[in-house]
């Protein structure tokens, strides 16, 4: 990981940060079990609580990371949101679709996916809410937007059935 | 030996926990994340917040919930740390006794960001007492709520009780396999183990702090 994606630790307080923002290791288990209590718990609602969280906690980590950066074009800051994705554990995803006015992005071994899958097998629609606001969020800071202008939603999911993620980003 | 909590946090924070070749942190038997604290905190408030609003008489259904799923993670995070070789090969050489299985954890945890923990008292197979401070749920929450009226760390809180239900109640020490029939045995027994978040910085303690009993004596 190169040195502007590594998490600042401070051992004698247990806290680690990334553009000013906590971190913190939760696994998978943990993850999956809490998304599907706001689900069960909101139903229809739960979507819009679980994408506009992930948007504004990445739109926040992302914003003070490139603040500490000060370098690149938004593709250059797209590149790092999606490597820092990866380094965090989410997944891989491919941003080259991504530009000002929204676009498609694709997303291999989404750990809500894996995750899913791995302790209650198929869903009946996609569950990779996290993802989708984590790309609203990274394209509202890449092209300076503000967030109300930006909506992502997953079209497709691994662990719906489909070959892979997939998410469209609109741009208003 | 005795458990070396500062050789403990050093360690797995060195271990550079972070994304492989397809973007997934495979450690301990388990997918992790390095996420937000503030989309947990984001989600977990939010949902609390709804449910309290529209049924004020649901709060204590909420907060079960939000429990359920700390005891959840506590099962096969703790669990899943506790049987891996990477607990092998740096925290079994300095365990002597049963406690060291909680105090070692509690060193592990130290290095996850959920803030310090400090073991306040335990009493063998009965009580357990720990301080957190820097607590990120409650932190979190100070940023976006005013004072609380309660306690507000669910995730830490359930996680205490599924340490202790883990070491006295599941028997962690003989690697069972942490299925979801084990959890319910372990979880449903009257004599397992509940946490009560007695002080919390979200209604204005200087700190958060649990304690852990058996539900019957």
């Amino acid at each position: 990981m190169s040195f502007h994606l590594a998490p600042q630790a401070d051992l004698e307080r247990g806290i680690t940060t990334l553009g000013g923002r906590r971190l913190v290791f939760h696994c998978h288990h943990y993850n999956v079990f809490l998304q599907r209590t706001i689900e069960d718990a909101l139903q229809e609602r739960a979507p819009r609580l679980l994408v506009a969280a992930g948007m504004e906690a990445s739109r926040s980590m992302l914003q003070g990371r490139e603040g500490e950066a000060q370098s690149g074009s938004a593709a250059d800051v797209l590149r790092r949101a999606a490597d820092t994705f990866a380094a965090q554990g989410f997944g891989r995803v491919d941003i080259r679709q991504l530009g000002e006015g929204g676009g498609q992005a694709t997303l291999d071994h989404s750990h809500y996916a894996v995750g899913w899958v791995s302790r209650w097998g198929k869903r009946p629609a996609p569950g990779c809410f996290f993802a989708a606001g984590f790309l609203a969020g990274a394209v509202a800071v890449a092209y300076r937007l503000a967030p109300e202008r930006v909506t992502s939603r997953e079209i497709a999911c691994v662990a719906a059935g489909d070959e892979r993620c997939s998410f469209r980003v609109e741009v208003w | 030996m005795a458990i070396d909590e500062r050789v403990i946090v050093e360690t797995v924070t060195g271990m550079g926990l972070a994304g492989n070749e397809e973007g997934l942190i495979p450690a301990f038997g388990l997918y992790l994340t390095n996420h937000y604290a503030d989309f947990y905190n984001r989600i977990s408030f939010g949902v609390l917040g709804a449910l309290v609003r529209e049924n004020p008489e649901l709060t204590e259904d909420a907060v079960a919930l939000l429990t359920e799923a700390a005891h959840v993670c506590a099962f096969h995070t703790f669990g899943g740390i506790m049987a891996s070789v990477e607990w092998d090969a740096l925290v079994q050489p300095m365990i002597e006794s049963r406690e060291d299985w909680v105090l070692g954890m509690m060193a592990v945890v130290n290095a996850f960001g959920w803030g310090r923990f400090r073991v306040a008292e335990l009493l063998p197979g009965e009580r357990l007492v720990v301080e957190l401070r820097d607590s990120y749920e409650s932190s979190g929450y100070l940023e976006s709520y005013p004072r609380a009226d309660g306690p507000r760390c669910f995730l830490a809180n359930g996680g205490m009780a599924g340490l202790m239900n883990l070491v006295y109640q599941g028997d962690i020490t003989r690697r069972p396999t942490l299925t979801e029939e084990l959890y319910r045995e372990v979880f449903s027994d009257p004599r397992s183990f509940r946490s009560r978040e007695r002080l919390c910085t979200a209604k204005g303690d200087s700190h958060c702090e649990f304690v852990v009993e058996r539900m019957q004596g």
